[in-house]
């Protein structure tokens, strides 16, 4: 395995200028000194974002809309160029192309060279990665097959599916057999089936020792998927580490299930533990903490209540999401 | 060398696949067919005019096809987002701008000869020479055609199709009569003032870096039975090529320092 990490991001800063003079040198500059907008204005998209992402991992990256991730993708992929910080790639500076080469890229709603066949535009982006014309070939129907589009291979792209696309798009980012794949939001439009054809890809390729480094809105995958994630918020990092790290922090609740137990002494326990839920002949409660938990269950047990459970609460990858895309718009 | 060739085939290939670029062809070759109804209908000018009015043709749709499409070339790769998985690859930008150049410049011979060889058809019909001075005036058209593709790609590497055309368009039009400017005296010479002469020699500066398209217009010469000199054909050719290498280079510094957005 190698030394050094597969994705490192340093302080990584983008700015524009927008608006009709915008991209004038330092108007955006002098507009925002100014406070004029209008004619010229500057968006901070990223400011700072710095995080590391380990080879054989599976690093997940999370964020809000417009919180920066895509901003982000761009610039290690070099399509924007930093206003400040630095990254690495496998070791190796941002835009080196010897990196590039061990690279595998899918970008959030691609678009494709839609006169092409499948064939036909995997063949071009393995010319691209200077395979020879047997190797390309060959890798180009194995993916075709890997992201089951066989049925489909004499289409031009113009005729598929929004999840045909994806899936043609996850094809070409593996072509060149990466050791660092990144996808921003790879599970885009696709069914059920397909996203769960996407997960497979993705595990089978930490299998085989590679790096994924992914954006995703559907926290349910990344919950399934991801060993690390990053929290994007408003263009700074709020959160990263090992998933069950973030979700095993201490809960704040814990909850008790009781049976046997009349309207009543629901309602004098609601008291201490509101909102109860009804579960078939049970009811459900949740304390905020566990020095509650000892007084609460010998109230319910003096009241005739019989004890069914106690858990504490794990929290979701949702409720983390969320309390952390909270926090960093309250700063 | 390979990405240069790859980008150019699939630059080929998606412009001859293009229903846009089919009708605007066939529309110029149907044109260049007009022609020899015009011609026939001529008393004894039949050959004068099917040359005049068939290099014409040959030339101007030449040029407006490819202005319509390099001007999309770069746009479109942005703005449809396929950039966005070309650029991670290992690809330098420059060479992907040259890809582009190369596809369309042979986009567009492959158009010309097309033209040419429809013009050919219509000389042997008529029963006339198809001479080398024919085949050397379509090649100079070629080459203007080149020039005005790196043109066009310079243009679209940082403003949109609608704004690259009508700049692309406007040093067209002047590259034209380019060589009238580079001589230009404004002003009566009896009343000339220094106004006059410093507003010349601007626009006699500005002549000189300009293209010089009037070199690929060798109609006159053809028709009126003129020779052109292969030495002519080859400094013209060297001219256009290294005017198209500077402007390239100009697009490729541009289009390095661009963020796709």
């Amino acid at each position: 395995m190698s030394a050094h990490p597969a994705l490192t991001v340093d302080g990584l800063v983008k700015t524009f200028d927008l608006g009709f003079l915008g991209a004038l040198p330092g108007f955006g500059w002098l507009a925002a000194r100014l406070g004029v907008k209008g004619i010229a204005h500057r968006v901070h998209a990223v400011q700072g974002v710095t995080l590391s992402v380990e080879p054989g991992e599976i690093y997940g990256f999370l964020g809000p809309n417009g919180a920066g991730k895509t901003t982000t993708m761009k610039m290690l992929m070099g399509l924007i160029h930093p206003t400040a910080g630095t990254g690495t790639l496998l070791g190796r500076p941002l835009g080196d192309r010897e990196a590039r080469a061990r690279l595998g890229f899918l970008p959030e709603h691609p678009y494709f060279y839609d006169h092409l066949k499948p064939q036909e535009f995997l063949e071009f982006y393995g010319q691209l990665f200077r395979l020879g014309a047997r190797e390309r070939r060959d890798r180009a129907r194995a993916l075709i097959d890997r992201v089951g589009l066989g049925y489909a291979a004499d289409r031009p792209l113009r005729r598929f599916s929004k999840g045909m696309i994806q899936r043609i798009g996850i094809a070409q980012a593996l072509i060149n057999d990466p050791d660092l794949v990144v996808l921003d939001e790879p599970m885009s439009g696709l069914d059920p089936m397909g996203r769960k054809d996407v997960r497979d890809i993705i595990f089978e390729l930490k299998q085989r020792g590679k790096t994924v480094f992914f954006s995703s809105h559907i926290l349910q995958d990344v919950e399934m998927i991801c060993d690390r994630v990053g929290m994007v918020v408003r263009g700074k990092v709020v959160s990263e580490g090992p998933l069950h790290a973030l979700l095993d922090m201490p809960s704040h609740r814990i909850e008790i299930v009781l049976g046997d137990i009349d309207d009543a002494v629901v309602e004098r326990l609601a008291a201490d533990a509101p909102t109860p839920t009804r579960v078939g002949t049970q009811w459900r409660f949740a304390v905020e903490s566990e020095a509650e938990v000892g007084a609460f269950v010998r109230d319910a047990i003096a009241a005739g209540a019989r004890l069914v459970s106690v858990t504490p609460q794990r929290r979701s990858l949702e409720e983390v999401f969320v309390a952390r895309a909270q926090e960093g718009d309250a700063r | 060398m390979i990405q240069i060739y790859a980008v150019g085939v699939n630059t080929f290939r998606e412009a001859i696949r293009n229903r846009i670029f089919a009708s605007l062809v066939m529309f110029a070759i149907a044109m260049l067919l007009l022609t020899l109804a015009v011609s026939s209908a001529s008393l004894h000018e039949e050959v004068r005019l099917m040359k005049d009015l068939g290099l014409f043709l040959v030339s101007t749709f030449s040029v407006l096809i490819a202005i319509f499409i390099g001007v999309n070339l770069l746009y479109k790769e942005i703005e449809r987002k396929t950039i966005y998985t070309i650029m991670p690859k290992p690809i330098h930008r420059a060479q992907f701008l040259l890809g582009k150049f190369a596809g369309l410049a042979w986009t567009m011979a492959v158009q010309v000869a097309v033209m040419g060889l429809v013009l050919a058809l219509q000389f042997w019909l008529l029963d006339a020479r198809f001479g080398v001075e024919m085949v050397q005036a379509v090649w100079l058209a070629y080459m203007e055609v080149v020039v005005m593709v790196a043109v066009a790609l310079l243009f679209s590497s940082f403003s949109t199709p609608f704004l690259s055309g009508l700049l692309t368009f406007g040093v067209f039009a002047v590259g034209r009569f380019v060589d009238r400017l580079a001589t230009l005296k404004l002003g009566d010479p009896s009343e000339r003032t220094e106004t006059h002469e410093q507003i010349s020699a601007v626009i006699r500066g500005v002549a000189k870096v300009w293209p010089d398209l009037s070199l690929y217009n060798v109609t006159p010469n053809v028709v009126h039975g003129a020779p052109v000199t292969w030495s002519f054909v080859g400094s013209a050719t060297l001219y256009g090529l290294s005017y198209a290498a500077v402007i390239l280079l100009c697009a490729c510094v541009v289009f390095q320092r661009r963020d796709f957005i």
